[in-house]
């Protein structure tokens, strides 16, 4: 490997990058478009969700708990019904994404602390809006159930301070806020940063298209040189994006960053690295820009949507999806930048997910190596 | 004379799916000759200058060059040789300079060498006041004259171009070959495949393809000569009615076409010139001129490939 050549490449294509403006338009702003279209559009779609309910206990307690779970702008308060027929036809009209049936014996058995008889329905087919509803209506009912219990409490001339230690919730406790952006913001960086992986698998067959990949070729460049010359300028630029882009987003969307930065750096270079490495591949392969385009979205990109674990959980999915996101940098990219974000934390959790990113990105620059050839037809 | 050739071809062929684009190629070439390749669209001109640059992988038959065993040291060839492609791309957001630089690093040019034969190829190609531009907005022959200096860059013994002055202006075209003279006269192997006939006369040796195979190979005084009968030009008033005319007289071999002239091969101009003078007179046909000429390569060349097609 001849670092003249690697740097020669790499240069050549830093100053194409620079000075071609629809590149420097696609590497830069394509990553904060989309992550502005998909965190606000996943938001607004979970926003103000119609409910109805149900009340068959109608006590002061049960009124002050259905406003209390319709108080946010998340769940709305679409009808009060009086029987179940009527929530049936309310589902099946798609009026409504959930409903809430309060039992009669609800004031009785809150205020005596000995449960808390309730029944939530979901829309099935709409999973995201029900389990969000579902969710949602769980947390306030403990919210709710805590009140009541501080308000006894307190009757009781408890202190106040002494009820801080109690923690009824269960549940997203990653998430406090409970607002669905911060848990997906992380998710969707990680997919973003990935997208410099298009260019990439551009570059080549706008060379292929452009005849300068034949003169290239007479060259005596080697083909591991041309290829990773082709991806240093494409991780410096993720690189840039990868320091601008998280910055922006916790000051944005005001989501937490609670892991080490630095860290993040490094083991986002190693992702750039392995995803890179899957652009390159289908350059190799791809003779038109438009086919290694439509190919990249349906090797990096969609996959990066449905199969990495960001939307939707890789535990739901059957056995073969499962094993393919794990050959997409991006599910382990996204584990990684999750924690990071929420959880915060270190190497010591993440190790196997980095191996992981590194072990891919070899692998697919050897392939790419492998099956590029210096021959033209 | 084989073991000391620059290029040595024996049954040199390429086969793609479904057809021959090089068959059984033999050619020798000797250091510091011009050879022209000629041929009518689609010969395997191009597809012969691939395979010698390695771009292609040989179906049939061995390739020397440079010493070299095309098939088996590809890559130590490619520093040997400077190969420009017929369609041919600068990288259009790099400079002139930047071009140059970018394949002296390719091709492992000293550091040192660097600057001065940057400025000399410059200086060579008439670049030197666009050196800062990019390759985009250069002229069509500009980009042909920075495409043969980043060829050169590496000072190739064998020069590989494909076609290097089409579809640019006859001035740029004349510097371009006085270019390609320079280099011929200071010892540079060079290949050229051209579809125009003056350029070929420009080489000490000419091969012509057709449905690739090399017809003929031989000094551009040869070829002329290997056509039979000689040649008479006429320049009719009504050049259709002309050519029907004098196709069917006794001793015209060929007609060809040039705009408004005609070229008649005959089988001797001194005997058929007055004939045709009479017939046309005869026939009310007029014409400005009628005169015997030299034949030319371009004359030459059509009257081969007739011979092939029929
Ligand atoms: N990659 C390829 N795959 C299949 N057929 C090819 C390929 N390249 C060339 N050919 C065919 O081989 C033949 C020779 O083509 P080639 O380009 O070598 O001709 P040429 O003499 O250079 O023509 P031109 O003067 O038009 O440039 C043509 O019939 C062409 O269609
Ligand atoms: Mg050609």
């Amino acid at each position: 490997m001849s670092l003249r050549h690697l740097w020669a490449v790499t240069r050549k294509e830093i100053q194409h990058i620079i000075r071609d403006r629809s590149t420097l338009v696609i590497v830069f702003l394509t990553p904060f478009l989309l992550l502005f279209v998909f965190a606000y559009s996943l938001t607004v779609e979970i926003k103000h969700v119609p409910i109805a309910v149900l009340d068959f206990d109608r006590s002061e307690t049960s009124r002050q708990f259905v406003q209390r779970i319709t108080a946010g702008d998340d769940l709305e308060l679409y009808a009060q019904v009086a029987a179940l027929e009527e929530i049936e036809d309310l589902l099946l009209r798609g009026k409504i994404k959930a409903a809430l049936i309060i039992h009669p014996d609800f004031s009785r058995q809150v205020l005596s602390g000995s449960g808390m008889p309730m029944q939530i329905i979901i829309d099935g087919t709409e999973p995201e809006s029900g389990a969000f509803a579902l969710d949602n209506m769980a947390s306030r009912a403990e919210e709710f159930i805590e009140n009541i219990f501080a308000d006894q409490l307190v009757a009781l001339s408890v202190p106040a301070e002494a009820l801080k230690p109690i923690d009824l919730r269960i549940s997203t406790w990653y998430n406090p806020s409970l607002k669905p952006r911060v848990d997906l913001i992380p998710g969707l960086i990680s997919m973003v940063l990935g997208l410099p992986a298009l260019s990439v698998a551009l570059t080549l067959a706008h060379e292929r298209e452009h005849g300068t990949l034949e003169q290239l070729m007479a060259t005596p460049i080697g083909r591991t040189e041309l290829l990773v010359g082709k991806m240093l300028p494409y991780i410096f630029v993720g690189m840039i994006n990868a320091i601008i882009i998280p910055t922006f987003a916790i000051v944005w969307f005001r989501i937490p960053f609670n892991g080490n930065f630095f860290l993040f750096l490094g083991l986002t270079a190693i992702f750039l690295f392995a995803i890179l490495a899957m652009g390159i591949i289908i350059g190799v392969f791809m003779r038109t820009q438009a086919a290694a385009l439509a190919v990249s979205f349906l090797l990096i990109f969609f996959p990066g949507f449905f199969l990495t674990g960001i939307f939707f959980p890789i535990a739901a999915m059957p056995e073969i999806m499962r094993l393919e996101s794990l050959g997409l940098p991006g599910t382990h990219y996204a584990i990684i930048t999750r924690g990071l974000f929420l959880t915060g934390v270190g190497l010591d959790v993440l190790w196997p997910y980095s191996v992981m990113l590194f072990g891919l990105g070899l692998a697919f620059v050897g392939v790419a190596a492998l099956f590029f050839k210096k021959k033209l037809g | 004379m084989t073991s000391q050739a620059a290029i040595a071809l024996s049954s040199l062929t390429k086969e793609f799916k479904d057809n021959r684009a090089v068959d059984s190629l033999d050619i020798s070439i000797q250091p510091g000759e011009l050879f022209g390749l000629v041929g009518p669209d689609g010969a395997g001109k191009t597809t012969t200058l691939r395979l010698l640059a390695g771009l292609l992988d040989i179906t049939e038959g061995e390739a020397t060059i440079a010493g070299l065993d095309l098939a088996a040291e590809t890559e130590k060839i490619k520093s040997h040789i400077g190969y420009m492609a017929q369609e041919f791309s600068m990288y259009a957001e790099l400079s002139v300079e930047e071009n140059l630089l970018f394949f002296a690093e390719l091709y492992d040019v000293p550091v040192e060498h660097i600057q001065a034969r940057k400025e000399r190829l410059l200086e060579f190609a008439g670049l030197t006041e666009f050196k800062e531009r990019r390759a985009a907005h250069l002229s069509g022959g500009m980009q042909k004259k920075l495409a043969l200096a980043c060829t050169l860059i590496h000072e190739p013994q064998i020069l590989l171009l494909d076609e290097p002055t089409t579809g640019v202006d006859p001035v740029s075209r004349r510097e371009f070959w006085n270019i390609l003279t320079e280099l011929h006269i200071n010892g540079t192997t060079i290949i050229v495949s051209t579809p125009y006939m003056d350029e070929a006369d420009r080489c000490s040796r000419v091969g012509l393809m057709y449905a690739g195979r090399l017809i003929v190979c031989a000094s551009p005084q040869e070829i002329r000569q290997r056509v039979e009968g000689e040649m008479i030009e006429l320049r009719p008033e009504d050049w259709q009615s002309a050519r029907v005319l004098v196709a069917e007289l006794p001793g015209v071999l060929e007609v060809q076409n040039y705009g408004e002239r005609l070229h008649l091969l005959v089988d001797s101009a001194e005997k058929r010139l007055p004939e045709i003078e009479t017939v046309l007179r005869s026939k009310k046909a007029s014409y400005r001129s009628i005169r015997p000429a030299p034949t030319g390569m371009e004359e030459a060349f059509i009257s081969l490939i007739k011979r092939m097609e029929d």
